[in-house]
Parts: structure tokens; sequence; C-alpha cells
């Protein structure tokens, strides 16, 4: 294992799987910090927030974005996070995770060049600790 | 002048007999040709009461016998079609005539003419037997024909095309009026296909709805084809018209129901991947669980984790309950329609949401006088009254009283339903085309669950309607139910 991540973040409003998300994180020591967004909105907003303070030291390494959420889903996001992504130096990874198995879904997130994979869940500790540490 | 002998050479070319008459003496003498027609006959009879009872058929007998007579009297020309059995025993048409003599002092001797017809009278009935399924057709198929003629600007239409466009027969159309009898979104094409034709020659065939006189709108199918004089000019457009308002109101049924069955399909799909992500996020969260689990070292750890167990069951079981829900309202379509009135549902509904209605002081005011009632599922008009109405009032617009306006109304016996409110509205460019999808939901409230508006929209449509919305930000939103 290579140095650990600074900072992850989840965009999903599966209470749970954050949690559990939360768990894995902290037992395997893959993160410093985390960041927890309910949906879309939320999360760009913080984007948005980050682009005119311009403190990229707190702007995450990965995303975990998840697609069916409430107000804004992660389609959507990704339209808008698309729009500002350049404005930051910093290389973010982001992966789409979700449970829909629908091979249209699969088809529209590799449409997408800053998604990094399509995971669907569940995602398997292993897994996990490899994802980081290819981002580290 | 010819003799006898020229004269025969020349009649029989023609296939022209004849018989000769002395008037005074009554005797026939029958010429070569004649007799090489029907036969010699017997010496020991009269030519004529042989050529009565063996030659002439037996229908003309009357007729001919009395004809006879007052030629031979002198008092009248003769000149019938007469049918005779020739020597092969068949029958033949003849026309029998006199020959008029200009010379009136010849008086001793008539001639009567046999001409051999039997091939226009064939014709004619040729032509009798197509008119008759010509005519047989036009009636069984509704075919009527027309004709226009380009240079007067005058139309003529046959008896069918008459009855196709409930017109009387002595009906005459008027060319300046000519179309008054399309539909009036087909009669800028309709122009088009005459002009076309009427200029360069382009024939057509092509689907229109038509007008009758009094106004009945049906499709037909119409041809035309220029038609050219000697110079070749066009003079005219002829045509035929067939009514196929039964095929085509069939063939857009067949469309109508294969739109259904597509919309159906397409929600089931939708279904089949709600049901399959719901289930597997729980799933997938159980399987972290246990990974989890394997990996705890501590007991404390084991046990916080087993508290999850507990939550994701009971999501599970909500989402199970959910997707239950959702079949409940398909399984309603097993119900019958009846007659529901407007106002009953709307009172069911009121009393079933009272309480969040008094709780908002939300004012529901209904117009029903337009339509006061629809053949419908009861359950399903509730239904979509129900979530129409509490969706209002959930997405109000902070600080107002909602409104909420409901009307009922038909316009060209289409009924229709109108639900407005002075809500926060829905910015539509953004979210527009999910609406009514599933678990889809644009406000930051914690209620939604985004299933409302699928359930509503799956039921107009399973009765054969549409749903369309139309919306504000901060002013209100209008759904328009086409039933």
């Amino acid at each position: 294992m290579g140095q650990k991540m600074e900072l992850a973040c989840i965009i999903d409003d599966d209470k749970i799987y954050v949690n559990l998300v939360r768990k894995i994180i902290e037992i395997k020591k893959l993160s410093e910090n985390l960041l927890i967004f309910k949906n879309g909105l939320e999360a760009l907003e913080y984007f948005k927030i980050i682009l005119t303070n311009m403190t990229e030291e707190k702007l995450p390494d990965i995303i975990f974005l998840d697609l069916n959420m409430p107000v804004m889903d992660g389609w959507e996001f990704l339209g808008e996070f698309i729009k500002i992504k350049n404005n930051f130096d910093k290389k973010i990874t982001l992966y789409v995770v979700s449970s829909s198995i629908d091979p249209r879904d699969l088809e529209r997130a590799k449409s997408f060049n800053l998604v990094t994979d399509y995971l669907i869940k569940p995602i398997e500790l292993k897994k996990f600790e490899q994802m980081f540490d290819r981002v580290a | 002048m010819l003799n006898d002998l020229q004269l025969n050479n020349i009649l029989e070319d023609f296939d022209i007999a004849y018989w000769k008459i002395n008037l005074l003496t009554k005797e026939i003498t029958w010429s070569e040709h004649f007799e090489a027609l029907v036969g010699t006959p017997p010496s020991d009879e009269s030519l004529f009461e042989y050529f009565m009872n063996n030659v002439l058929h037996k229908d003309y007998r009357y007729d001919y016998r009395v004809a006879f007579e007052n030629l031979t009297s002198g008092s009248e020309d003769l000149n019938q079609e007469i049918r005779l059995k020739l020597s092969s025993d068949k029958y033949r048409w003849f026309e029998c005539r006199n020959l008029k003599s200009k010379d009136s002092n010849n008086t001793e001797t008539a001639v009567l003419l046999f001409v051999n017809i039997h091939q226009s009278k064939r014709d004619q009935y040729t032509i009798e037997e197509n008119f008759f399924y010509y005519r047989e057709t036009a009636e069984m198929t509704t075919t009527g024909g027309w004709y226009i003629d380009v240079s007067t600007h005058s139309i003529y239409w046959d008896d069918v095309t008459k009855k196709i466009l409930d017109c009387p027969k002595d009906f005459n159309p008027d060319y300046e009026k000519r179309l008054q009898f399309y539909a009036p979104e087909h009669q800028e094409q309709a122009n088009s296909i005459f002009e076309k034709c009427e200029k360069y020659g382009i024939p057509f065939k092509t689907e229109l709805k038509m007008v009758t006189l009094y106004g009945r709108e049906f499709w037909v199918q119409t041809t035309g084809k220029p038609v050219y004089n000697e110079e070749q000019q066009i003079v005219g457009i002829r045509g035929v018209l067939q009514n196929i308002d039964d095929n085509k109101s069939n063939e857009l049924n067949l469309q109508n129901s294969l739109d259904i069955i597509a919309a159906q399909n397409s929600r089931l799909f939708n279904f089949a991947h709600v049901v399959s992500h719901n289930l597997r996020s729980h799933s997938s969260n159980l399987s972290l669980v246990v990974q989890l689990l394997n990996e705890a070292k501590n007991p404390q750890d084991k046990i916080d984790l087993i508290d999850n167990v507990e939550d994701i069951s009971e999501n599970l079981d909500i989402a199970i309950t959910r997707l239950n829900d959702m079949v409940a309202h398909q399984n309603l379509l097993k119900k019958e329609r009846s007659i529901v009135p407007f106002k009953q549902s709307l009172d069911i509904v009121i009393s079933s949401a009272s309480s969040l209605i008094n709780r908002e002081s939300a004012k529901i005011i209904a117009e029903f006088k337009a339509l006061k009632e629809i053949s419908y599922i009861p359950e399903y008009l509730e239904s979509i009254l129900l979530n129409l109405i509490t969706n209002a009032i959930r997405y109000k617009q902070p600080g107002r009283v909602p409104v909420i306006f409901i009307q009922t109304y038909s316009v060209n016996d289409q009924n229709f339903m109108e639900i407005s409110d002075n809500g926060i509205g829905i910015d539509l460019d953004q979210y527009g085309d999910k609406m009514f999808g599933m678990y889809k939901t644009f406000h930051r409230n914690p209620d939604a669950k985004g299933i409302g508006l699928f359930i509503t929209k799956n039921q107009v449509e399973t009765m054969g309607g549409s749903i369309s919305v139309t919306s504000t930000v901060n002013i209100g939103t209008t759904f328009k139910i086409k039933f």
C-alpha cells in the first residue's frame, strides 16, 4: 500500500450504504477524510463554492457517484460537473457506483470521459482497496 | 347499273342475305346466300312456314308474322332484330329489314335484307356485362368516378361519388367550392395534387380526409390521371375515389393499439429495472455487511454491523411493499368502466385528503358544468385526482394559500380535465422529459417519493388517454388530461 489518500467523496442517498463504505474506509485506512453528499445538487454546490474560493486542497482525489438520487440524480450531476471540472488543476477520479444492471445505464456512463469506470453494487472490499491504491 | 349477279356478290361479301317477295302472289324466293346460311328447305313446304317453324327463334315468331303481313300488305316497313338458326344449328343475330324502293311504281316486288349483326350484338352484350360488373364493383367497394374539365372548370361526379359525399343525385358540384369537400387540414394537399396534375400531368394516388355535404369527415383513397386531347394538351383530370373510412379507422386503431402496447412494454421494462434496482441496492448492502463482518476484529464492531442488517431488512420490506402497491395499481385494470360523475370522485378524494387540505387551508374550486361525468374506472379517476391534488398542495408556494382549480370540458367529442395550481411550479426545460418517470423528485421535499406522477400517467394511458403538463416557476402548474 502506498501513501494514504487525503480526501474521498461519496454522493449517494442510501444512508446504510454510505455508512458501510465509511466503515470500510476507516477499517482499511483508505483515506484521511471523507465527504458525503445526499444528492448531486449538494455535491455540485460544494464544488461551486470551492471554485469561487479557489481552495483546491478541499478537492477530493476520488468520487463515488450514485445514479438514482432525489433532487439531482447522478446523470444531471455529471452534466453539470463536466462544465466546471476543467477549472480544477487537481486530477479527480470519478467512479459511477449503482445498483442498476441496465445496460443502457452502463453505456451512458461510459460515454462520459470523466467517468473512470462503472461499478455495480455491491463492491467487494478488495476492489475498494485497489481503487484507492491506484489513485493514491 | 349492277346486274343481279354483281349485286349478289356484293351482298354476299357483306354477309347480307335477302328474300325476294312477289307482293301479288306472296311468293318468296331466298337468295343463294340465305340458303347457304340456314340450309336448303324441303321442297314440299311453304318457304315462309318452314322459316317460321324451323329457322326463326320462337321468341320472335309472333312479332315477325305480324310485321311480315304489314309489309306484304304494303302498309309498313319491316325492321326487326331477330335470331336465326343456321345450318350449323347455332343461333345468330340478324337485322331484318326491307329494301326501300325509290321507285314508288315498283309495287310488285319487295326485298327483305338479312344482315348479320351477331358480332356487334355480342359487343353490345359485353359492354352491358362490363358495365354491370363496373357498377356492382363500384357499389360494393363504394368507389365513385369523377371528371374535371380544366378548360371550363366544371366538375362531373357519378352517382356513387355523390352517394359517398352524401349529395343528392341532382347535385351539381361547384368548381369554386370544390375544396369544401376536403377536411380543413387536407385542403392544401388536395389543391396541390390537383394543380400538379392539371399543370404538369402528374397522376396521383393518395389517401385524404374528405367531408360530406353534411359535414361528416371520412377517409378516401383517390386516384387522378390527366386527360389529353389530340394536341397533347391536358383538357381534364379523371379519376376514382373510394371510401376507405372503415379500413383507415381499423388501421388507426391498430396503430393506436401498437402504441399502447409499445408504451406498456416500455413501462414494463422500466418497472423491471426499478424492481431490480430496488432489490439489488438492499442485497448489495447486505453483502457489504457480510464482508465487513468477516473482517471485523472486535465484538463491538460486529454488534454495530448487526444493527445495519436490521435497517437493511426494514428498508427491503418497505421497498417490497411499494412494489406491491405498484402492482396493485396495475391490477385495478381488471375492474370495469362505469359512468362516474366527477363531483362524486372529487368528494371522495377531498374527504380522504381532508387532513392535508385542512392543514394547508387549501382551496379547491371545481367546474364540472361542461362535462359532468365520464365512462372510467372510478378507482382510477379517484387515484388521479388524489395524486394531482396532493401534489399541488405539497408543492405549494410558501406563504401562499394553495388554490387548485379543476375543470372538465369536451372539444370535438374529446373529453378533457385540467387541474391547475398556484404552487411553486417546475422548470420544465430541465425536468420536462422526466416529469412522469419513476422515482423522480424535483424539489427538496422529504415527503417526495417520486412515484405519484408515474402512476398517474400509467393510469391515464392504460385508459387510452394522455397527460401533459405546463408550468411556470413561482406561478403554478397545470396538468391536462385527455381522456
